[in-house]
C-alpha cells in the first residue's frame, strides 16, 4: 500500500476547494443557454396532445406563411427513424401509432423563437385516438389478474434462470428479467411464518437548476456539432448518428458548462438533440432548443414510478429462509434504457441480507405515459424502499428490534448476495451499521419512540436503513465499455500542463476536482499543472458515460493509473524523480522541447475474477459495492399530522474518500434529495399529463426543510483500482425514505407504504385505524 | 399565441393619471405593480395576456403605512416585505405582518403587494384571512371619486372581487388589535417556506380566564374565497375552554366547511385539519 501512503501527503483525501467554483460563482461559465452562436435559429416542438392513436397527417395549413422558417417531420428525417437506446424502437418522431401525451411530431426552426412559436401553431394534426393505458395502477391490476404476461411466465419454469431484455415480451411488458438462488419454496417450507406486504412510489422530477438546453450547429465537412447541456456526450453520438445519417465520428459532440442533471440528462438529451439536428440539417443554420421550466417538467424524463411486492419467510430466532420479490416499474411509452434501471433495481430488492433461497421477478409494464428515464439510483432507491420498509416487517414479526435484525442478518465478509456473489474485498457491512447505530444512540432513541401514544403534542420516532449499492455498471459491463482515458502533455503559455482528456462530465457533483486531484497526485505535481476542459467527441477518448456512480472510481482510478505512468516516463527521460511541480515544470519542459507533445491513454480492467452471466444474472453482479446506513428522526404534529425530518445520521462506505469536503455536500444534497422523495415530491398523471407543471406545484424541500445531518464516512477502499474511491453520487438517494418511513411508524404505529408520505395519506390511515380500533 | 412584447404598458406617475387612463375603455389595462402572480400567469398562459398593462407600483398616492386612533392604514402598493417589516403593522397587525412573513420567499416579498395579492383573489392568497379578521374596509377609486366596502363583502368569488373596469384599490383601513386581543397566523404548507398553502387560518379574540369573550376566525384554501364563520364565532362566545368545548368547536369547524381536492391536499384532511387550526387557536387564546 504504497501509493496510498504517498497520496495521504498528496492531495487525495484532501477538501481542496472546487476548481470550477470561481468560474461558476463569477458568472463566467457558460451554459446552453448562454452560447451565443452566430444566425442561430430557434426550434420549437409539435406535440401529440393524444395519449395513443394512430398518426394520419401532419401538415403545415397552406394558408400560413413558413418562408422563414423550417418544418420537419418524420418524412425529413435522413436515416432510419430511430433514437438507438436498448432496444432500438424509440421514432425520433412519430410517424404511424403515437404512444403517449407530448410526444414529438414535428419540429419548426426560424430565425427567432416567436417566428417558430408562431409557425408551430399552424401545423395540423390529424390522429386518430385509440384506447391507452394510463396509470402504474392499471399495470399492477394486469399484473395481479396473471394478465401482464413476461418471458419468465410464458417460457420457463420457476426457478430456472431468467431472460435478457430485448424486444417488448407482450404489448404491456417491456422486459422482464429474474434472479434465482436456492429454492424459494424450500425456503417458504423452513420458515415459522411469512409475511407479505407491498410498496409503491410514483414519478419522481430530477429539476435540475437548469432546463434541457443544446444547440446544433452544421459543420462545413457536413456533419453536424451538438453542444449543450447532457451527461454523456457519447450518447448522443450513438444513440443519433443513424437517425441522421451520418457516420459517428460526424456527429460532434461537445458539452457545455451543466447546471445539475441526476440522470435527466443521461438519455434524454439524445432526443433534444435529434430536434435540434433536423432543423439544422434542412435549414443549413445553427438550431437551438431550450426548455423552459413547464416544457422541462412536462416533457422529459421521470424516475420510474413502482409497486413491489415482498413475500418473506422468518424463523423466530429472526432467521430469513425466504426471500421473493416481485419487482414492477413503469417504464412508460418506450423502453429506453428501463430494462438496465429495472437490473439495477432487481440486483438491490433482495440485497443487504443473508438467505439462502431468493426469486427476485422484475418487469417493465408499459404505459402511455411519458416515458420514464434515469435518475439518480437508477432503480435502487424504488428497490431500497421496498426491502427496507419491509426489513422492520419482518423484525417486527420475529419479535426483534430493527437494528438488532438487521445486525444478525447482515451481509459480511465471506457471504453470497442474492446472484451468488461473494463478498471478498472492500466490505463496509456491517461497519456502517454499527457506526451509525452507535453516533445516533440508536437504541435509546428506539425505546422511546411514542408510537401513536394519546395525548401527546408532538409524536416523535427513529428510523434505520441498512443498504448496499453496486459501484458502476452492472457485472462486467466496465470491461466490456472499454473506457478510455487519455492525458496529453502540452505547453499552455509557454509553461507545462497535463490535460485530462475524459468524457466524463461535470454536472455540479465535483468530477472535475477529484478527477483532478487524482491526476495531480499520479503526477507528483500541484492541482494548477492539471486541466481538464469540457469534454468534446472530438478530441477525447471514450470513457464511457457519466452515470452509475462510476466515474471517481472507474475514470479516476484509470486517470490515476494515466498520471501514474506519465509520470514514470518523464522520469525515466529525465533520469531522476519529479518532486513536486517545480521539477515537474524543468523535467517536462525539458521533455517536450526534445520529443514535442506527449499523450498517454490508459484502459480500465477489471480483474480477471469478475464472473457475471447476463443470461442468468449470476456472479459478481457489481465490480464492488458501496455501503450505507441511514437514520432517520422525525417529528409528527398530533393536531396537524405534519411530519418534520429532524436529524438524518448517516454513515457511508464509498471507499477511499478523494475529496471530504465534496462527498459531504454531495451527501447532504442527496439526503435532501431523498428527504423530497420520501415526504414532499409528487407528479401524478391526469388525463395522461403530469398534473404538475412548475415549481409551484412540483414542490421539493427548501433550506427550511433539511434536518440537521451529521454524516461520517469508513473506509473499505476499492482493492483493485488505486486510489481506491467507489461509487458515491447515487447512494445519498437510496434509503432515506425507508429511514423516514420506518421513524413514522414507530413515532405514530401506522406503517405508510406509498411515497410520498404525507400530512393527508397518514390522516386517512389514523381515520381508518381509528375506525378498526373504536370496533 | 401573444408574446410579452406585443403588450402596452402605461406609467402613470400619480394617481390621478392612472384613474385616468382606467377611466376610458381605449387607454383601460390590467392594474401592474409587484407582477409576482401577473407575470407568471400570463407567460405560462394561466391568464390570457391583455393588450395593455398599467404600472402602478411607483405611484406615490399608494404607499406608505401610516395609523390613526383605531385602524392601520396601508397603502394599495406596500409590499409584502414592507408590511413584515412594518413596527406600525407587527404592532398593531400581527397576523397580518405573519402571513406577509410567510409569502414567497424574498424576491417575491420585495416586489408583491397587499392589493396585487387581494386583487389576484386566490382561494390561497396568504393575507386574505389577517385582512377578514380585523373587519377592515378597502377604499377602491375611480376618476369620480372613492368608495369603500368592508372586506367581508369584497370577494365576491372565485377569483371575483367588487372592482368595477375603471376602479383601482387604493387602500386597505384595518382596525387595530385591542388592549388584551390576541391574535395570529397559522399556515399549513407542503412545505417549510416557499410555500402555497393548503389551509391557513387567523384569528382574534380575547378571553377572560378560561371563557371567550370574543372571537373573530378566518379561513383560507377551504373555499373559493377567503371565509370567516360568523355562526362559530356567536357559538363560541361565552363558552368556558375545556376538552369537550375544544372536541366540539373542532367537528363544528369541520362541518362547516366544504373544500375541495387539488394538487395541494384532500378535501377530507382540508376539512379535519380546519378543525384542528380553530382548537389551536383557542388553546392558545385561552392559554396563560
Amino acid at each position: 500500500m504504497t501509493v496510498a501512503e504517498n497520496s495521504r501527503k498528496g492531495l487525495v483525501g484532501r477538501g481542496v476547494s472546487r476548481v470550477d467554483a470561481s468560474d461558476k460563482v463569477r458568472g463566467l461559465a457558460r451554459y446552453a443557454d448562454d452560447l451565443d452562436v452566430p444566425g442561430c435559429w430557434h426550434g420549437v416542438i409539435v406535440r401529440s396532445p393524444v395519449s395513443r392513436g394512430t398518426l394520419r397527417s401532419v401538415k403545415l395549413d397552406p394558408a400560413c406563411d413558413a418562408s422563414k422558417a423550417v418544418v420537419v417531420t418524420a418524412q425529413d428525417i435522413p436515416g432510419p427513424n430511430i433514437v438507438v437506446m436498448h432496444d432500438r424502437a424509440m421514432p425520433l418522431l412519430a410517424f404511424d401509432e403515437i404512444r403517449y401525451i407530448g410526444e414529438p411530431l414535428a419540429v419548426v426552426a426560424a430565425p427567432t423563437r416567436r417566428q417558430a412559436i408562431e409557425v408551430a401553431e399552424h401545423v395540423r394534426i390529424e390522429i386518430d385516438e385509440l384506447p391507452a393505458i394510463l396509470t402504474t395502477a392499471e399495470l399492477v391490476r394486469k399484473f395481479k389478474a396473471g394478465e401482464l404476461k413476461t418471458g419468465v411466465e410464458q417460457n420457463a419454469p420457476r426457478g430456472v434462470g431468467g431472460f435478457a431484455g430485448g424486444a417488448p415480451e407482450s404489448p404491456d411488458v417491456l422486459c422482464s428479467q429474474s434472479i434465482v438462488k436456492g429454492d424459494v419454496e424450500k425456503g417458504f417450507a423452513e420458515a415459522d411464518q411469512i409475511v407479505e406486504a407491498e410498496y409503491t412510489a410514483g414519478h419522481q422530477e430530477q429539476l435540475y437548476i437548469e432546463p434541457q438546453g443544446l444547440v446544433a450547429i452544421p459543420q462545413k465537412d457536413g456533419g453536424i456539432l451538438i453542444e449543450g447541456s447532457m451527461q454523456c456526450p457519447y450518447y448522443i453520438q450513438h444513440e443519433l448518428h443513424e437517425a441522421l445519417n451520418l457516420p459517428a465520428g460526424k456527429l460532434r459532440v461537445r458539452q457545455a458548462a451543466v447546471g445539475g442533471a441526476f440522470g435527466g440528462k443521461e438519455e434524454f438529451p439524445s432526443m433534444l438533440a435529434g430536434y435540434c439536428a433536423l432543423p439544422a440539417m434542412k435549414a443549413k443554420k445553427p438550431v437551438k432548443i431550450v426548455y423552459d421550466r413547464h416544457q422541462d417538467i412536462l416533457y422529459t424524463t421521470k424516475r420510474h414510478p413502482v409497486w413491489v411486492r415482498h413475500k418473506t419467510g422468518v424463523k423466530k430466532d429472526g432467521t430469513i429462509t425466504a426471500l421473493k420479490v416481485d419487482f414492477l416499474l413503469d417504464g412508460g411509452a418506450y423502453l429506453t434504457l428501463s430494462d438496465v434501471v429495472m437490473y439495477r433495481g432487481i440486483l438491490h430488492a433482495a440485497m443487504g441480507y443473508r438467505c439462502d433461497h431468493v426469486f427476485v421477478n422484475g418487469i417493465v409494464g408499459r404505459t402511455n405515459t411519458f416515458p420514464s428515464g434515469a435518475f439518480r439510483g437508477f432503480g435502487a432507491p424504488q428497490a431500497i424502499w421496498g426491502v427496507e420498509s419491509h426489513v422492520d416487517a419482518l423484525a417486527r414479526a420475529c419479535g426483534m428490534t430493527p437494528h438488532e435484525f438487521r445486525l444478525k442478518n447482515c451481509l459480511r465478509v465471506g457471504d453470497t448476495t442474492p446472484t451468488g456473489m461473494v463478498l471478498r474485498d472492500s466490505v463496509g457491512s456491517p461497519a456502517v451499521l454499527e457506526e451509525a447505530l452507535k453516533t445516533s444512540r440508536f437504541a435509546d432513541k428506539f425505546a422511546k419512540c411514542s408510537r401513536g401514544r394519546k395525548g401527546a403534542r408532538k409524536w416523535y420516532g427513529i428510523g434505520l436503513s441498512f443498504f448496499a449499492h453496486g459501484s458502476g455498471f452492472t457485472g462486467d459491463g466496465e470491461s466490456k465499455i472499454g473506457t478510455k482515458v487519455a492525458l496529453d502533455l502540452g505547453f499552455e503559455n509557454a509553461s507545462p500542463v497535463v490535460f485530462i482528456r475524459v468524457s466524463s462530465t461535470e454536472m455540479g457533483q465535483g468530477a472535475l476536482t477529484v478527477l483532478s486531484q487524482m491526476a495531480a497526485d499520479g503526477l507528483g505535481v500541484d492541482l494548477d499543472r492539471v486541466r481538464y476542459p469540457l469534454p468534446d467527441t472530438g478530441l477525447v477518448p471514450n470513457s464511457g458515460p457519466t452515470v452509475a456512480s462510476r466515474t471517481t472510481m472507474v475514470v479516476g482510478s484509470t486517470v490515476y493509473s494515466a498520471a501514474c505512468k506519465l509520470r514514470q516516463r518523464l522520469e525515466e527521460s529525465a533520469g531522476r524523480p519529479i518532486a513536486g511541480s517545480k521539477s515537474f515544470e524543468q523535467i517536462a519542459s525539458k521533455y517536450l522541447a526534445e520529443h514535442g507533445p506527449l499523450r498517454v491513454v490508459e484502459a480500465f480492467k477489471l480483474p480477471d475474477t469478475v464472473r457475471w452471466d447476463q443470461a442468468t444474472f449470476r456472479g459478481d453482479a457489481y465490480p464492488a459495492f458501496a455501503w450505507g446506513c441511514n437514520v432517520a428522526e422525525v417529528e409528527v404534529d398530533t393536531r396537524t399530522l405534519e411530519i418534520k425530518v429532524k436529524k438524518v445520521t448517516a454513515c457511508f462506505d464509498v471507499g477511499r474518500v478523494i475529496n471530504p469536503v465534496l462527498v459531504k455536500g454531495q451527501v447532504e444534497g442527496g439526503l435532501t434529495q431523498a428527504l423530497g422523495y420520501a415526504v414532499m415530491e409528487k407528479i401524478g398523471i391526469k388525463g395522461g399529463r403530469f398534473d404538475a407543471n412548475r415549481m409551484q406545484t412540483y414542490v421539493i424541500p427548501t433550506a427550511l426543510d433539511v434536518p440537521e445531518y451529521d454524516i461520517t464516512f469508513v473506509e473499505y477502499p476499492y482493492e483493485f483500482a488505486a486510489p481506491g474511491a467507489k461509487g458515491v453520487g447515487e447512494m445519498p438517494m437510496d434509503g432515506l425514505a425507508p429511514a423516514i418511513a420506518n421513524a413514522i411508524e414507530a413515532a405514530t404505529g401506522i406503517r405508510m407504504t406509498d411515497l410520498p408520505i404525507t400530512p393527508e395519506k397518514l390522516f386517512k390511515e389514523v381515520t381508518t385505524k381509528c375506525a378498526k380500533d373504536a370496533k | 399565441m401573444k408574446f410579452l412584447e406585443d403588450m402596452d404598458c402605461a406609467f402613470p406617475k400619480n394617481l390621478q393619471e392612472a384613474l385616468k387612463l382606467m377611466a376610458d375603455e381605449k387607454s383601460r389595462g390590467r392594474p401592474i405593480a409587484g407582477g409576482t402572480d401577473l407575470m407568471v400567469q400570463w407567460s405560462s398562459g394561466v391568464l390570457p395576456m391583455p393588450e395593455r398593462a398599467i404600472d402602478l407600483s411607483g405611484l406615490p398616492e399608494l404607499k406608505g403605512v401610516s395609523e390613526n386612533t383605531d385602524s392601520v392604514v396601508i397603502g394599495a402598493a406596500v409590499t409584502h416585505a414592507e408590511m413584515r417589516r412594518s413596527p406600525i403593522v407587527q404592532v398593531h397587525l400581527p397576523s397580518l405582518a405573519q402571513a406577509a412573513a410567510t409569502i414567497g420567499g424574498a424576491q417575491i416579498q420585495a416586489r408583491g403587494t397587499i392589493a396585487g395579492s387581494v386583487a389576484n383573489a386566490s382561494p390561497a392568497g396568504d393575507l386574505g384571512p389577517s385582512l377578514l379578521i380585523t373587519n377592515g374596509r378597502v377604499v377602491v377609486a375611480s376618476k369620480a371619486g372613492e368608495r369603500e366596502i368592508e372586506l367581508a363583502k369584497f370577494f365576491l368569488g372565485y377569483r371575483k372581487i367588487d372592482l368595477q373596469p375603471d376602479e383601482l384599490i387604493v387602500r386597505f383601513i384595518l382596525p387595530k388589535i385591542h388592549a388584551g386581543c390576541r391574535e395570529s397566523f397559522r399556515k399549513l404548507g407542503p412545505r417549510a417556506a416557499q410555500a402555497i398553502s393548503k389551509v391557513m387560518g387567523s384569528y382574534r379574540g380575547s378571553a377572560k380566564g378560561k371563557e371567550v369573550k370574543d372571537f373573530a376566525v378566518a379561513l383560507g384554501s377551504v373555499a373559493p374565497i377567503p371565509i370567516r364563520l360568523p355562526e362559530f364565532e356567536q357559538w363560541i362566545v361565552g363558552k368556558e375552554i375545556g376538552k369537550k368545548v375544544l372536541d366540539e368547536a373542532e367537528q363544528r369547524v369541520a362541518a362547516m366547511i366544504k373544500p375541495i381536492d387539488d394538487i395541494r391536499s384532500t378535501a377530507e384532511y382540508r376539512q379535519w385539519v380546519s378543525g384542528r387550526i380553530v382548537r389551536g387557536f383557542l388553546e392558545e387564546l385561552v392559554a396563560e
